[in-house]
């Protein structure tokens, strides 16, 4: 059983906890149905990682609604707000419920993977090595959808998310990467941010 | 053989894709309709979320009618669960456009900036005389001509969630949000 935090109520604004909610919960969407469609475990449990952040972020936010409801009026606007954040919840568990047909083992049919190959662009997760030649670049000096017709959706910094990053965001090592694109693209973004050496051909 | 059961895969696979998108689609949908306050898009989730019932049901039925042999049934309860999950993200989509349904003033803690509160939706009709016409998303540069973003594309009775490589046809229904000149903007390049 995983250890659950205990949520220390800290001043955020109600409109920064619901965005960040927001834009968590449509990133695990689609992180979650490339991890089940291609059967990525690594993907899979960048969405468990999430589905906990989101947890942590609901409890803020109602919270921060209590201290805010002064009056009827109050309340009765906080109530719409706690609705939405608690659907946004609702589908972040949605998606760990998808993540977990990988993290179970129950996987979906093989060819249904085959299938939408052809048809989806699929995300992949890749953690910058120390020795990449990423290591230091902004997002936008790499050039990744030209080069090789893959975007970089969203990067973790250790437990912080950064949701569509912007092209002056500069690349550390140690960032865990979710790019998006063709299979042959994303799979030589993967080897750049890994540095893996190139196989030999034998 | 391999070919055989692709083509047994085949209409599964894209009764998944509508029911992913039209999910996916909704979720986009009800957050706009939730942010901008505006209640026409909050209705267009709450008549997606019959269709997706609909959607999930036939695609169950389809599961279950496939004839798959004792090893495949993992790979099958697999699908059923995504199908299951998807209909539960629809569902929290139809809950956000509720609090818009319902009528509540947006209390000031959800106030957005300035910039954003002065957006608006608008729905605009594709003409055959359109420059638009037969073009990609990727091809037509809606945002970048107009500064207005697409959220969705009224095709008959469909919906269709905006990808860069879906096609503009005459008849559709271009649903978009962005300033009030921007509107002007896409009305034009949507006649002619």
């Amino acid at each position: 059983m995983r250890a659950l935090e205990k949520v220390k109520y800290r001043s955020v604004p109600v409109r920064d906890l619901f965005l960040e909610m927001k834009n968590l919960s449509e990133l695990m969407i689609d992180l979650a149905y490339s991890a089940a469609l291609f059967n990525d475990r690594e993907l899979a449990e960048e969405v468990m990682e999430l589905e906990n952040r989101v947890d942590t972020l609901d409890y803020l936010l109602e919270m921060t609604i209590m201290i805010a409801a002064r009056d009827a009026h109050d309340a009765e606007a906080l109530a719409g707000v706690s609705a939405a954040a608690s659907a946004a919840d609702k589908i972040s568990d949605a998606a760990a419920d998808i993540a977990a047909i990988v993290t179970q083992n129950i996987g979906v049919h093989p060819i249904v993977s085959q299938v939408f190959e052809k048809v989806e662009e699929r995300l992949m997760q890749a953690k910058v090595s120390a020795g990449s030649s990423i290591v230091g670049k902004r997002v936008g000096e790499l050039d990744l959808a030209a080069r090789m017709g893959v975007d970089i959706i969203a990067v973790r910094r250790d437990k912080d998310w950064i949701i569509n990053p912007e092209n002056t965001e500069q690349i550390r090592g140690g960032d865990v990467l979710i790019a998006r694109g063709v299979q042959s693209g994303i799979r030589e973004f993967k080897e750049l941010a890994e540095q893996k050496p190139r196989r030999r051909e034998d | 053989m391999a070919q055989q059961d692709q083509a047994r895969f085949e209409e599964i696979v894209e009764r998944l894709v509508e029911l992913k998108d039209t999910s996916e689609l909704m979720i986009d949908l009800a957050y706009s309709s939730l942010l901008l306050n505006n209640r026409e898009l909050a209705e267009e989730v709450q008549r997606l979320e019959e269709r997706v019932d609909k959607l999930h049901t036939d695609f169950e039925l389809l599961v279950l009618k496939s004839e798959f042999k004792k090893e495949e049934a993992k790979g099958f309860l697999g699908l059923i669960r995504l199908g299951v999950a998807t209909e539960k993200i629809a569902d929290a989509a139809a809950q956000i456009s509720e609090v818009v349904l319902r009528g509540i003033e947006p209390h000031p803690v959800l106030q957005l900036s300035i910039r954003e509160a002065e957006e608006t939706v608008a729905y605009v009709p594709v003409t055959k005389d359109s420059q638009l016409v037969d073009k990609t998303l990727a091809e037509a540069r809606i945002p970048e001509e107009t500064g207005m973003w697409i959220l969705a594309i009224r095709r008959g009775n469909k919906y269709i969630r905006p990808k860069p490589d879906s096609r503009i046809e005459v008849g559709d229904v271009l649903i978009a949000s962005g300033y009030a000149d921007g509107v002007e903007s896409l009305k034009k390049l949507s006649a002619r």
